[in-house]
């Protein structure tokens, strides 16, 4: 019976911590889960702590109720659950034509406007412990039993077994750097007290213990997981402080720490699955991602490449530039126009204005174009007499030269953008020999 | 009912502090489960062939069944005739498939061929209209219908047999016909204590607002024993199974602007159904690990869309498909659970007759198809369907003892005695995002109930201000 008195102490303490203190909604479920309680037992407590406090008078509390029973609508009896206010609890029961149950659902310092940040809560505190999420319920499932992998296997679903060694390194390593520093120091602490006080024997217990529950610790991954922790930590550290002088007090404590300290390790497990997932969505999401953008990248480039080819196919000089882009066609080109240009210099800025032709005087040059058929084909002939060289040299010259250190900028740019240059330009030289023809 | 069987014992009340024995633990109930879904199984997957066969098919295996029904019906000699071999003014008996022509129903030929640049056809409620007109089939030929025969009841695909005359000008006077009614049923096995099966549908996963979400976790938390005093938990624990009549996912999920918006705008978005699934399946993990489920796809659910929808893949649910507890059936779902057929769907063939009928209940529409016995006849019609071949799998060939439809706007249920004493229950599965409820099937009695869920909401007492604001 004392042991019991202790023990709502205890509870009562750190409902009022995390009611008052956190400003938390205690729900049932998160009192269970937390506290590693049976469900029941987590509503009793509730229902104690709610009725303790009224009865001090002190700071207003607000709670809610679960009501269920039989409820008859309009002729059709349905069975009803629901979760009510304090204040409608009494109005609620009466329309009830048969209560089953009620019981404290929440507790809370604020009153709630709607119940959304119940499920919030409630969510939250399954996905962190959601191995044991049914461990403290009121039923068992004798055939919810995890298949192995053979099993599943053979039930022609093959799971990905690959995920695990990845996930089972991600998160030690994190919680490895929040929690070695914290738990040790809150173990230390806790175990500070009493240490004097333990007999050698109980001391070996602890130690015992010890590693265990900051194992599991220390694989929980969640921030909040750690503040939890530190909650348990004051949970004890209150109960050491009260009574340090009882060994067999400490003894109890040791079994409740771990069975505590068993459920986290399942759920340590679980948030190593929870919360590694989602990085791993992304990674994928973001390779694929990538790979579109340099698809896109290098058909935009394409696109360049062929007009550009345009206007350099008739300047063989930047042929040297132009071989890094191996567009299968014009080096064919070109190096059958580079003969001829090495025997008639002058026949350079006529070149570039041929294609265009918009020389009429007579001179005689060579002449290289393509025909219908794609050949380059050179031709010497006569064109317009009056045509005065220097003038159009020049005038040429620069523009071709701009043109030229303009494109060769270019490709510059473009080969440091794409560092990965030599897959996409293949790729693109395959593209322009088709689009060629 | 389940309150009943859930009343609380004196000395147990959860509005105490805690005492020692409070913590029971129930074992749940495990009935006998044995899952029929190769029936609906696509097979080969060869989408290149005719609708045709299917109702060649469905009335090759329909025609003796009417024939027998006839012949019951309107005495042993009456003359069953095909139409080919009809003569003007003769009393006879033709079994056929119906078919309705409806000038509203959407035609995708209609649109295309009327070079006009029509609008769409709107979509409606309803697609019949006062001009429809009834014509029977058979093998070979059709014929118009007239007479004692409702023809805003009736829908395309159902085999029925009717009875009259062909008057001089080509139409068939109906007097009487009859469907194929109620097939043969199995005697279903003596129950010593209640056992349930709770149906749900229509959880809509992944929809805007979240408000029905604390009503999901309500039925949830109730399900695996956790909410409740000890009696609530103890009747939760004859609940042997939960079936899931499909619509997991919201509608809202479905989006399609993935395939019309440029492909640039919607680089770093998620399909809406990835966070939904992620959702089901840790609903789902918590229900696997206490209770058997069942999982049926349905029309906004990630699997194929034509019916027999097939199970949702497993590698949705990483976390719950560990367990053996989870079963992924197909859309129309048989399985037997202690003895106790079930046999149902995920609503979208109740809902697609609503459309093309003048019936509204989703109950009375239950019990059409069963008289009809056949689970679907608007399908390949106006409902998509798999180009079956030699068989027709909606048919049904024996009496399931519950017959369900999932994701119904209410939740009703009937009891159904048939003619050779075959006793079904009709239930309509109810949507649960927007009723907050789901109903139990007790496999001992065959009685149906309704289970609701509420939270309470801020409108609640803010009515009246609302009212003056506004």
């Amino acid at each position: 019976m004392q042991l019991l008195n202790k023990m709502d102490e205890l509870y009562l303490d750190n409902i009022d911590e995390y009611v008052n203190d956190h400003d938390k909604i205690v729900t049932y479920k998160w009192l269970s889960l937390t506290l590693g309680v049976h469900v029941n037992t987590a509503k009793q407590m509730l229902y104690h702590y709610l009725d303790h406090k009224r009865k001090e008078s002190s700071a207003q509390l607000h709670a809610t109720y679960f009501v269920s029973g039989k409820c008859v609508d309009n002729g059709h009896t349905s069975h009803k659950a629901s979760v009510v206010r304090e204040e409608q609890l009494e109005e609620f029961k009466s329309k009830m034509s048969l209560i089953v149950s009620v019981h404290v659902y929440s507790v809370q310092k604020a009153l709630l406007r709607d119940s959304g940040p119940l499920y919030a809560v409630d969510y939250d505190a399954v996905k962190d412990n959601l191995l044991s999420c049914s461990k403290y319920s009121a039923i068992r499932c004798s055939s919810a039993v995890p298949m192995s992998s053979v099993e599943r296997n053979a039930q022609q679903a093959p799971p990905p077994p690959v995920l695990e060694p990845q996930q089972s390194k991600k998160p030690s390593t994190n919680g490895d750097t929040t929690s070695k520093a914290r738990p040790a120091k809150s173990i230390m602490g806790m175990f500070a007290g009493k240490a004097a006080v333990a007999k050698s024997q109980d001391g070996g217990k602890e130690v015992k213990s010890e590693p265990q529950e900051a194992a599991a610790e220390v694989d929980v991954p969640k921030g909040k997981a750690s503040a939890k922790f530190n909650h348990m930590m004051n949970f004890f550290g209150n109960q050491s402080m009260k009574k340090q002088e009882k060994p067999v007090k400490e003894e109890e404590e040791v079994a409740v720490e771990s069975s505590l300290a068993e459920p986290r390790q399942l759920e340590k497990v679980q948030g190593e699955k929870v919360t590694t997932e989602p990085p791993k969505y992304n990674k994928k999401d973001s390779r694929s991602k990538t790979k579109r953008l340099q698809s896109s990248d290098s058909e935009e480039d394409k696109m360049e490449k062929k007009k550009r080819r345009r206007i350099k196919k008739p300047v063989p000089d930047s042929s040297e530039d132009e071989d890094v882009i191996p567009d299968s066609p014009p080096p064919v080109a070109m190096r059958e126009t580079s003969p001829a240009p090495t025997m008639e210099p002058a026949s350079h800025p006529g070149l570039s204005e041929t294609t265009k032709i918009r020389k009429r005087r007579r001179v005689l040059k060579s002449r290289t174009f393509v025909d219908e058929e794609d050949c380059i084909v050179t031709e010497k002939g006569y064109e317009s007499e009056s045509y005065s060289e220097d003038e159009s040299a020049t005038k040429q010259a620069p523009t071709k030269n701009q043109a030229k250190t303009k494109t060769s900028a270019s490709n510059e740019k473009k080969s440091q953008k794409k560092t990965t240059e030599n897959k996409a330009t293949k790729q693109a030289s395959i593209m322009g020999f088709f689009q060629k023809k | 009912m389940f309150s009943d069987l859930s009343t609380p014992r004196d000395d147990s009340s959860l509005l105490c502090r805690p005492t020692e024995d409070l913590a029971p633990v129930f074992e749940r109930a495990s009935p006998a489960y044995s899952p029929c879904f190769e029936r609906f199984g696509v097979g080969e997957r060869s989408f290149s062939r005719q609708y045709a066969h299917i109702y060649a098919a469905r009335l090759m295996q329909m025609r003796p069944l009417l024939t027998e029904k006839a012949e019951q019906k309107w005495g042993s000699d009456v003359l069953v005739r095909k139409l080919c071999d009809l003569q003007a003014g003769e009393q006879c008996c033709i079994v056929g498939t119906l078919f309705k022509r409806m000038d509203l129903q959407p035609s995708i030929l209609k649109e295309i061929s009327e070079e006009h640049n029509l609008l769409p056809q709107p979509p409606r409620v309803k697609y019949i209209s006062d001009t429809d007109e009834l014509i029977l089939e058979d093998e070979l030929q059709r014929i118009k219908l007239e007479g004692k025969i409702n023809r805003d009841r009736c829908v395309t695909g159902s085999v029925i047999a009717v009875y009259g005359a062909e008057r001089n000008d080509g139409k068939f006077t109906v007097e009487d016909f009859c469907t194929a009614d109620l097939p043969a049923q199995s005697v279903r096995p003596a129950l010593d204590s209640d056992r349930f099966v709770l149906l749900v549908s229509g959880l809509g996963l992944g929809s805007s607002h979240a408000d029905s979400m604390l009503g999901l976790q309500l039925l949830v938390d109730m399900v695996t024993g956790q909410l409740g005093d000890q009696g609530e938990q103890s009747g939760a624990a004859t609940i042997s199974r939960v079936l899931m009549a499909g619509n997991l996912l919201s509608q809202s999920t479905q989006d399609k602007d993935g395939s019309t918006k440029a492909k640039y705008l919607t680089k770093k978005t998620q399909a809406g159904s990835v966070e939904a699934i992620r959702l089901l399946d840790e609903l789902l993990f918590q229900l696997v690990t206490s209770v058997p489920v069942d999982v049926m796809p349905g029309q906004y659910d990630p699997t194929n869309y034509t019916l027999p929808q097939q199970p949702l893949h497993r590698c949705m649910f990483p976390l719950s498909s560990v367990y053996p507890t989870l079963q992924l059936a197909s859309n129309p779902y048989q399985a037997t659970v202690d003895g106790v057929k079930f046999l149902g769907t995920s609503g979208q063939n109740v809902s697609d007759i609503v459309r093309y009928s003048s019936m509204n209940s989703h109950l009375e529409i239950l019990e059409e198809t069963l008289r009809l016995r056949h689970l679907a006849p608007t399908a390949p019609d106006t409902l998509g369907c798999y180009p079956f071949y030699m068989k027709d799998p909606f048919i049904l060939e024996e009496c399931p003892h519950v017959y369900f439809s999932g994701n119904a706007p209410t939740f009703e249920s009937k009891r159904l005695t048939g003619a050779d004493g075959q006793e079904i229950l009709l239930v309509t599965v109810p949507t649960f995002h927007s009723t907050q409820t789901a109903c139990l099937v007790n496999l001992r009695t065959l009685e149906c109930e309704p289970i609701s869920f509420t939270a309470f909401s801020a409108g609640d007492d803010d009515e009246s201000e609302m009212n003056i604001s506004h």
